[in-house]
This record gives C-alpha cells, structure tokens and sequence, in this order.
C-alpha cells in the first residue's frame, strides 16, 4: 500500500489534568475526503486543530506527505481552513479575502488578480469581489471563506463544522458545492461536523468519534449497516433497540417481549440465557409481511407521523416502541393509531449489540 | 404631528443654558469688541508670541501625552487581552484603570511632587542608592517632560478602558485564519488587527488630547503660574491678573475650542475614512 | 505564544512599576511630617483642620445635589429617547459627548460672562446662585458619564414592553419611571452617581472659578503653602476615588443581564 497523505499517529491532547483526546490515529488517502464525526466534546475539533497546528499534541505525529509537521507553526504548513463562523477579515474586501494567503506569500499583483478571479469563478460569485463580508448572506460568506482557504493551494484543507451556522437549505446546497469543488481540485480534506447526514452523504471515510477516540473509522455505508459500536450504532442514523434473551443459542431463538424470533447466523458466541440487545434501522422494518422477511413481531400502532414522501410510524412492541418507515402511497391511508398489526423484518439486517 | 420631542425639552434647555449658550458667549465674545462690534483684532491678538508659545507647549504636552497614553494603554490592554495573562489580573487591573483615570486633577499633583519632587522618594532613592540626580540630569517635573510624564497617570488608564472592549471584540478565528493562510504575526496585524482597531485607537488618541488640552487642576497645582500653558493662561486671565484685555480672554478660550474641535473633527474625518466596511 | 506571555507580563510589569512607585512615594512622603520618624501627623492636621471639614463638607453636599439633579434630568431624557425617540440617538450622543471636547475651563469662562451680576440672569450675584451655577456645572461635566451608565442600562431591559405593561395596568408616567424603570436601571444609575461623587469632590477649576469654598482649592492651596500635608491629602483623595470605583464594582454585580436571544 502506499504511504498515506496524511497521517495522524498516537497522537494526544491533554488540557491541564483532562485528556481529551486518546491515542487518535488515521490515515488519509491523497485526495480522499473524510470526515470526523461525533457529539460537541467528543474530541474533533482538537485532533482537526492539532493538524492546523493551533494546539500542540501532547504526545504522537502529524505527517503530510512523509514529512512530519508536529512542531511547524500554523503558518509554515500551507494547510487550508474553513471555520465555523466564517472568520472573513471584515476590514478587507471579498477579493482582498481571497487574496490574502498570496499576498502574504509575497507573489505579484497581477498573480493574485488572477488566482482571485478563478476562485470567485470557482464558487460561482464573480460579481462580489468588492464587496465587504458584512454585506454576504452567511452562505455567501462561508463560499467566500472556502475561496480564501483554497487560493494559495495548500496540500491539505481542513473544514471545521463549515455549515453548522447556516440554514437548512443552504446547508444542503453548500455541502454539495464543497463537495463537488473538493473532487475537481482532488484535494485532501477533513470535515468536522456533528451531523450524521451532513457526513454520510458527503464522505469518502467518516471517523466517528466518542470520548477523544475514533470509535470507527468506514466508509459511510459501512458505518452506517454495520456499526462497530453501541455508541455508533446510536450516534448514526435511527436505530430501534430491542432487549432479548436468547432462548436456544444452537437454533438462534431469542426471545423479545414475550414473542420468539430466529435469527439464524447471528447470534455466534451467544449463549443460552445472554441477553442481548438487537437493533433494527426504521427503513429496514415493514407493516405486515413482506418477501424475504424472515421474523415478525406483534405490535400495535401507537402514533403515525405523515413526514410527505416517508410515513414514520410507531408500533408499541411489548414496553416499546419501535419506529419503521413507510413510503407514501396515495392509493392506500396510512395506518389508524390503535389497529393491531404485525410488523417483519430480515434477520440479516438485525445488529446484534453486546 | 408628533409632540413626542416635548419629552427632552428639559434636556434640551438645560443643554442649551448651560452648555450650549455658555460656549456660543465664547466663540461671539471672541468676534467682539469692547463696545460689541465685530471685530477679528481679538483674533490676531493671539499671534504674539508669548500666547503663541503656550499654545505650541500644551499641544505639545497634549500630542505626546495622548500617544504615549494610547501606545502605553494598548500594549497594557493587549497583554492581559490577548497576551496569554491568567483571568484573575484582569478585573483588578481595569478596576484599577477606573481610579486612576479619575485620580486627576490637584492630588495628582501633590503625588508626583512627592514622588519625582526634588525631595521626592525617586528623586531621592536615585540620587542616594544609584548616585544619579534626575534634577543634575536636566529633569525638572515643571516642564514639558514632567508634565507628560504626570499626565500619563490618567492617560494610559483612561486608554486602557476605552481601548479594551475594543480587543476584546477581536476574534480568535481572525487570527488563526491569518495564521493558516502563511501569515506572520506581524502580518496580521499590519493587514487585520491594526486596521479593525483603528478607529478605536483614534478614537481614544482624540479623546485623551483634549483631557490634557484642557486639564487645568494638575498643572496649576503642580506648577503655580510659572508653566505657561494656555488653559494656565485662561485661568490667570479669568482671574484677572494677566492679561488687561477681557477680549483676549474670549479668544484664548476660542482657540482651544478650535483645538480640540480640530482634534476631534480628524478623528471624525479619519473614522469615516477607515471604516467603510462597517454598516 | 510562550514569547507573547513573557512581554505582556512585561508591559504590565512596567505598568504597575509607574502606577505603584507615586503612590507609594506620596504616602511614604505624607510619613514624613515628624523628623526621623514615620508618624501620622499630616493626617492629624490635616482631618484636625476646620477648613478640610467644612470645604470637604461642602463638595460633599454639591455631589449629593449633582447626582440628585443629574438622575433626575439624564434617567427620563434617556428613557423617553429609547421610547419614542430613537433616531435622536445620534444627536443625544453627540450632545452628551460635547463636555469630553470642550474644556471644562471654557464652560466656565462663559458661565461668568453670562450669567454675572448685570446679565439678565444674576446667578453669580448671590453665594447661592453660584452654588446653583456650580452644581449645573457638575452635572455638565458628568453627563457623558451618566448619560452612558443609564443609556447602557436601558440596553439590558425591554423598555417598550415594560412600559406597554405598566400602562395597560393603568400606570402614569409617572409611575412608570418611578417604580418601573428606575429600578430596573439603579445598578447603571449608582454607576454613575458614583463616578459623578469621585469626579465632583475633586474638580479644582470650576469652583476656584467661581470661587466656593469647595474641597478642590481648598487642597490647592494648601498644597501652595504646605510640605508634608498635601501629600496627606493626596491620599485621602486616592481612597476616595478609589472608595467610589469599589462600589460600582459591587453594585455593578447586581446589574440586570440583557434578555436571552430566542432561537
């Protein structure tokens, strides 16, 4: 395999007596985008801020490239930054933004008019080079500050929690855009957020992190079908939590609110008398039965959410309630609120948490 | 039609007797003669040397003891701003600031004469621990350097409060941004901090000029009649023991409203240059 | 950032070093009245002398009637201009920012020529007109400071609400001001009758003008005329002013928050 762009190893932080990060390592392919993903606190930002080099790891490596840049100051690194809140000079025009990191490189007026010009071009904001930021929307700020961060070309673009102030339309637009610019330049990015959406549907690789450690590290469809974890299994996506006994660990029976359900292939090293806790996404659960799934459970219909396109309803299963999405189907009504039903599901899409 | 202005007239009256009609008597008095015609001799009469040197020396005094204030006020504000100082100096420290600004006037005087005096404790530990006589140097509190140097005991305070909101409004993110982008500190200063802080700073220089242009108290206190400043001047005037013509009065009073009006309307002029990128 | 902490401790290092050495100069200094020992005889003739009391008396009563007068004309004006007035903001702020630019020995100067004994308001023609004259003068002077103390306060609350509240529980205006937000703004309005007190009992220029027997020339002139006293006084005068800066401090912990924005 050849040696990772980027690679964090053993790295630490402590602040004061609290360790807040724990022995993090990643590496990260050249050109790949990957995400860090996890609750405010879980360590993040830190790692994110020891790689720009703004807090200093109490111990292990920073390498780009091969070469190692623990040591090197923030300006020495040639590393690109979009933070949360923008943090456009707000003394200093659009083009002036974007121009900075060349003009404090020392290169030529008619170079940095140039590279300015591609950049607006870029992020499709041609007509605002001499504008002011307080005259930007937040998405056009944020677009800005992606232009700033790219202009001197850095080798490596962090992006800290970039959309996390702006609103939900153009959060979704933006994160496209970010994206789609991240693959025409092929450059290698981080991307800090605490939302599961906002990083499964961008990324290359997601890091999920929890109490300064990675929990899991996967590409998203990975994390998401097969969490590694309790703690990643809750964090990404719904998930409906069922305990059980297993009933016969030879026949994989385990038994769940007085109904038994055969989960052939799952439950090895379990045995009989474990309890174990099941868990089942919502869109992997139908109303009633459906070809190729293989256990059911009785329930009743507890409360019916019309979301438009998806229909999430609640079933009251034993003391729970599990939540399972239906498509909207304008020839049948949604379910009434009380009916007994029978809700199935494949026992391969069951994740058995320990 | 709204009566809603009749809620400040109180205000306004009292502004206006007390305030406003008070200073107009001044500026018209300047234009008159004796008899109350117009006239611009007052005017000229403030060409003679003696009055044209006290105006040189207190804008002097006020020019070097603003820009020391603000320079002294600001490296003080930025370091335990931005300088990486522990929490706890801070409170303390503007507290401090907030007494000393006010610590003006007579008794600040009395302190520096005890102090930097030709008997004070400074005076007298340099001259009997180190061997060095300030005064033998050339060192005398009742002059243009004395002078600044006690008149920086409520400049740089009264620069440290109105310069410290100020910092604290920088963001870190600035920095960082800058930092990440390849620049040195001093490039972010020079291109960011410095210029966002500007109008502040200017702000503070106009200010603190006139707190020294018109300071009376401090230096009457510290050097009788013998500093030829002109708010000395005025006072002597007022009281009668100076100049024999009350009109010169009016124009010598005139003259530092032109002073500190000037001081202020470049403040005003260079703020509006500088912060085109503020609503 | 290591090298950054190494200089700010520095500056302020060097700060304490100028703001520290007169202090400790004048008091050592005010020590000094007895040869060869260090004794509190300044501080004895001084507080023993019938003029320190009475002069010092007298500023004490022209602050009180300052802030008294000051709260009563800042606190409505600042008020009614937030209610119903806010695009006299600009002009409110330029007025109550003049005294900061024209000198306090100027407003004085006009204050004889306009209002002595031949004008058509004699203020200065009796002690007690002048006393008048020299408290409106007080309040001049202090009304940047005051202005600004309430104005902020008045920032932190919800006048309009409060007010619309207060009238439809059938509440005079009056009444509003008094029980409402007078209140509300004491903490920003002890601010500044305190700065106003510090500022007051030591202002030299307007009373030596005038001529009252206030605390100002009282010092000045003993300190034309004495050696080891002023110092004394200096001292007095530093607790003082640092007496009123301690209390905004404490009242300032009782101030109202600004309302929590709402997401």
């Amino acid at each position: 395999m050849a040696d990772p762009f980027l690679s964090i190893q053993h790295v630490e932080k402590s602040f004061g007596a609290t360790k807040v990060v724990h022995d993090f390592n990643l590496d990260v392919e050249a050109g790949e985008f990957v995400s860090f993903l996890g609750p405010s606190g879980c360590g993040k930002t830190t790692v994110l801020r020891m790689v720009a080099g703004f807090e200093e790891p109490s111990a292990g490596h920073i390498l780009v490239g091969g070469k190692d840049i623990t040591r090197l100051r923030p300006n020495q690194r040639n590393i690109g930054m979009v933070f949360q809140a923008y943090a456009l000079f707000p003394n200093l025009t659009v083009a002036q933004n974007i121009g900075f990191g060349l003009r404090v490189a020392g290169a030529s007026r008619a170079d940095i008019d140039k590279r300015v010009a591609e950049m607006l071009a870029l992020i499709s904001l041609p007509q605002m080079a001499d504008r002011y930021p307080y005259q930007l929307s937040g998405g056009q700020q944020q677009r800005i500050a992606l232009a700033r961060a790219l202009a001197p070309k850095p080798k490596l673009l962090l992006l800290d929690e970039p959309l996390s102030a702006l609103d939900a339309k153009v959060r979704v637009s933006l994160r496209e855009e970010i994206r789609s610019i991240q693959k025409e330049l092929g450059i290698t990015t981080i991307f800090v957020t605490h939302d599961q959406e906002e990083a499964l549907s961008i990324s290359d690789r997601i890091a999920v992190m929890y109490g300064g450690k990675a929990e899991q590290v996967g590409a998203p469809f990975e994390i998401y079908n097969r969490p590694a974890t309790r703690f990643v299994a809750n964090f990404v996506g719904t998930l409906n939590v069922l305990e059980g006994t297993v009933t016969d660990a030879s026949a994989g029976t385990v038994r769940v609110a007085s109904q038994d359900v055969a989960l052939k292939g799952k439950l090895d090293g379990s045995r009989t008398g474990d309890t174990l806790s099941l868990a089942l996404r919502p869109e992997a659960i139908a109303l009633g039965a459906r070809p190729g799934h293989d256990s059911k459970l009785a329930g009743e219909i507890a409360d019916v959410h019309f979301l438009g396109s998806v229909i999430r309803v609640r079933v009251g299963v034993g003391g729970k309630q599990i939540s399972l999405d239906t498509f909207n189907n304008s020839s049948t009504p949604p379910p009434v609120v009380g009916d007994k039903t029978e809700i199935s599901f494949s026992s391969g899409d069951v994740l058995v948490l320990h | 039609m709204s009566f809603a202005w009749l809620g400040v007239m109180p205000f306004l009256l009292f502004a206006l007797l007390f305030l406003i009609l008070p200073t107009m008597k001044i500026v018209v008095g300047s234009f008159q003669t004796n008899e109350g015609g117009f006239t611009l001799a007052n005017i000229a009469n403030l060409f003679q040397p003696s009055i044209l040197s006290a105006y040189w020396i207190s804008i002097r005094i006020s020019l070097a003891s603003a820009l020391l204030g603000c320079g002294f006020g600001f490296l003080v504000a930025w370091a335990f701003v931005l300088g990486g100082l522990p929490g706890w100096i801070r409170s303390p420290l503007l507290t401090f600031s907030g007494v000393a600004s006010n610590f003006a006037g007579v008794p600040l005087a009395f302190a520096f004469l005890a102090t930097f005096g030709r008997l004070g404790l400074v005076t007298l530990i340099l001259r009997d621990w180190f061997g060095i006589n300030i005064y033998g140097l050339g060192f005398n509190l009742l002059s243009f350097g004395g002078l600044t140097l006690t008149y920086l005991f409520f400049q740089i305070p009264l620069a440290i409060l109105i310069i410290t909101p100020a910092l604290d409004g920088m963001r870190r993110e600035w920095r960082e941004a800058a930092a990440i982008l390849g620049a040195s500190g001093f490039q972010y200063w020079r291109i960011v901090a410095f210029p966002i802080l500007w109008p502040s700073l200017l702000g503070t220089f106009a200010l603190l000029f006139a707190n020294s242009f018109g300071a009376v108290a401090t230096a009457y206190a510290l050097t009788g009649s013998s500093l030829s400043i002109v708010p000395i001047l005025l006072f002597a005037q007022i009281r009668g023991d100076v100049l024999q013509d009350p009109h010169l009065g009016y124009a010598l009073a005139f003259g530092m409203i032109v002073v500190t009006g000037i001081a202020n309307g470049i403040y005003i002029w260079l703020r509006a240059r500088s912060e085109r990128w503020i609503k | 950032m290591r090298t950054n902490r190494i200089w700010s401790w520095l500056f302020v290092a060097l700060a304490i070093a100028y703001f520290a050495l007169p202090l400790i100069g004048t008091f050592e200094f005010s020590l000094k009245m007895r040869r060869a020992a260090y004794s509190l005889d300044a501080y004895a003739v001084v507080l023993g002398d019938p003029r320190f009391q009475q002069t010092f008396m007298y500023s004490v009563l022209m602050a009180l009637a300052t802030i008294a007068v000051g709260v009563l004309l800042v606190v409505p004006t600042a008020y009614w201009v937030r209610l119903k007035l806010p695009h006299w903001r600009p002009f409110m702020e330029f007025m109550t920012l003049l005294p900061l630019v024209i000198p306090p020995i100027v407003i004085v100067f006009g204050y004889i020529r306009l209002y002595n004994t031949s004008s058509w308001l004699p203020l200065t023609g009796s002690a007690m007109g002048t006393n008048v004259l020299l408290m409106f003068g007080y309040v001049v002077l202090a009304l940047p400071y005051m202005y600004r103390a309430v104005d902020t306060g008045l920032r932190a609350i919800d006048v309009a609400t409060l007010t619309e509240a207060a009238q439809s529980l059938g509440a005079g205006w009056v009444t509003i001001l008094a029980r409402v937000i007078l209140p509300n703004v004491a903490v920003a309005v002890l601010s500044g009758a305190f700065l106003t007190f510090a500022i007051v009992i030591g202002e030299f220029v307007m009373a030596a003008l005038l001529s009252r027997p206030a605390f100002g020339p009282y010092m000045q002139l003993l300190g034309a005329n004495r050696a080891y006293e002023p110092a004394a006084l200096a001292v007095i005068a530093f607790l003082i002013t640092w007496g009123c800066m301690a209390l905004i401090q404490v009242v300032s912990r009782f101030a109202p928050k600004p309302p929590e924005q709402l997401h």
